[in-house]
């Protein structure tokens, strides 16, 4: 689904954002990116959706090259992929159901198929309550989800989230992992950027690592079934931290 | 584009307008504005370039006949300087109708004038028009060369000061409307530009979720080209009820100065606000729009 060959990234002011990055990933997969500020983790995301392009090296997407896609062509590559941002990036101006309905108008859905789509796509991610609401009636968990609702609403084969919980406490942010969890249970391949630690550790999936632009491990953690080991674990730290708040 | 899209981006740029209402009263108040003293400095133009026309037709060559032409003469002679390169019009003036015009000239005073019928005095003349003042040198040299022609009468340095003035007037008046010209489209594809840099968030996200440029573009050029519309023909009513009140002010005041009449030139200057204003709301958008595009 998702290949780098020796991908390199330097931008025009010299910084070096990714350094021969070679990786595969398959459909289906769940996969984290992590390591520290400035490691590369946005970048890469960044080149899977085609808003940079790699210095040298390539990028694949579902057998795409994306040196070599028309610039008339990206937005078609985008229908195919869901992004989600640590802020958001809803329309101010929008209702939760104005904003999830917008990503099927832009690429031409019918009212019919958005009228049966977004509630139910809303339904999933636990907002139909909130179908009529402005972003800035809702919590942060809560436009985080409908930013996911938005992502996922089109079906994509691929969805990105670039530190989708970095804005958010731990109850919430657990709530959008199990989300994007189960969004990946539908066969979605989901790639995670995030320096949550907590996030990473309590669930069992492949994580790549970054350091200055370099991958430094790529971990294939195989225990895929059972995710109550990490929960509980998750659970149990949640427990400890939350005991300060009210 | 299929009719379904085309009155969807039509609905969806009214949709913004209407969610934008400060921004888009904004920009359409800086088109109206704009495009107002753009109308009213091509109103002023075109009536100071009326006036020189009618200055200049008004500079005519006189023919001054020798006194035994008959009338076959004198119609051959009409048809010769009629061929002349610049004649617009030959009027034959016999000695008689000059003595009357003389007489109402004088007016109170033609008592003067008491006795002379009999032996008049003036002479047989053409009156001879051109196409404007710079003609005038040409057609008196030629004319002065026909037999019969007598005497040519016509003021050189007048004529010469005349066509100074109005060339001036008309560069000038030119070069002043091509800035004025410029400055509104600097001014209100600006004015697009900020409505649209307000609403980047929105490029953004329409380019994440995969709209294509053009899905992009069309709400955005319909909503330049409503504001567009919507300025100019605000400008346009205002110049036009300007242009009544300053024509209706001359012709009582200062009637002797000639002015374009309203019409038909309030419905050109309508339509051409129009286009120009829809024009330039169109394109001052997608050329902003253009830079959010770029990836």
């Amino acid at each position: 689904m998702l290949q780098f060959y020796d991908v390199c990234k330097t931008y025009p002011n010299g910084t070096v954002a990714l350094n021969k990055a070679s990786a595969t990933i398959s459909k289906g997969e769940f996969v984290f990116i992590v390591g520290p500020s400035g490691a590369g983790k946005s970048t890469l995301v960044r080149l899977i959706y085609r808003e940079e392009l790699p210095t040298s090296g390539y990028v694949f997407v579902n057998g795409a090259n994306l040196s070599r896609l028309k610039p008339r062509a990206i937005p078609y590559l985008r229908r195919n992929i869901g992004i989600v941002f640590q802020d958001y990036k809803l329309l101010p101006r929008q209702t939760t159901h104005e904003n999830v309905a917008f990503a099927m108008r832009v690429i031409g859905a019918t009212p019919r198929d958005i009228a049966r789509r977004v509630p139910a796509t809303l339904d999933l991610v636990g907002l139909s309550d909130k179908a009529d609401a402005y972003p800035d009636e809702l919590s942060g968990g809560e436009q985080q989800r409908a930013a996911l609702a938005r992502a996922i609403v089109n079906r994509p084969l691929i969805v990105l989230a670039d530190e989708p919980t970095g804005n958010l406490d731990p109850v919430t942010s657990w709530g959008i992992v199990q989300l994007l969890l189960e969004i990946n249970r539908g066969g979605t391949t989901v790639v995670m950027a995030t320096h949550a630690k907590t996030i990473v550790d309590s669930v069992r999936r492949r994580v790549i690592a970054l350091d200055r632009g370099c991958i430094v491990r790529d971990k294939q953690r195989s225990d895929y079934g059972d995710l109550g080991g990490g929960e509980r674990a998750w659970a149990q730290g949640l427990s400890a931290s939350s005991s300060g708040k009210p | 584009m299929g009719a379904r899209s085309f009155s969807l981006f039509l609905r969806e740029a009214l949709t913004s307008i209407r969610r934008n209402g400060l921004m888009s009263l904004a920009s359409a108040t800086t088109v109206a504005v704009s495009l107002f003293i753009l109308a009213v400095f091509l109103l002023t133009a075109v009536n100071v370039d009326n006036l020189a026309s009618t200055i200049e037709s008004g500079l005519e060559v006189r023919l001054y006949l020798a006194a035994d032409l008959d009338s076959t003469a004198v119609d051959g002679l009409k048809a010769q300087v009629a061929s002349l390169d610049g004649v617009t019009e030959v009027r034959y003036v016999s000695k008689a109708e000059a003595l009357a015009t003389l007489r109402q000239q004088l007016g109170q005073d033609s008592d003067l004038l008491e006795g002379i019928d009999q032996m008049n005095p003036l002479r047989d003349s053409l009156r001879v028009f051109t196409k404007g003042s710079a003609w005038v040198d040409a057609v008196a040299a030629g004319a002065a060369t026909l037999i019969g022609v007598e005497d040519v009468g016509y003021t050189h340095d007048l004529a010469q000061r005349i066509l100074r003035v109005i060339t001036a007037i008309r560069l000038g008046g030119l070069a002043l409307i091509g800035l004025m010209v410029l400055a509104t489209l600097f001014v209100v594809s600006n004015t697009v530009r900020l409505t649209i840099i307000a609403r980047s968030e929105e490029i953004t996200v329409m380019r994440f979720v995969g709209a294509t440029n053009w899905f992009i573009r069309w709400p955005f050029l319909f909503e330049g080209m409503f504001l567009g519309l919507l300025g100019a023909a605000a400008a346009g009513l205002a110049a036009w009820q300007v242009y009544i009140w300053a024509v209706s002010g001359i012709y009582t005041n200062v009637s002797f100065i000639p002015v374009v009449p309203v019409y038909p030139l309030a419905w050109r200057l309508g339509f051409s606000l129009l286009g120009v204003g829809g024009l330039i709301g169109a394109l001052g958008s997608v050329l902003s729009v253009r830079r959010f595009l770029r990836v």
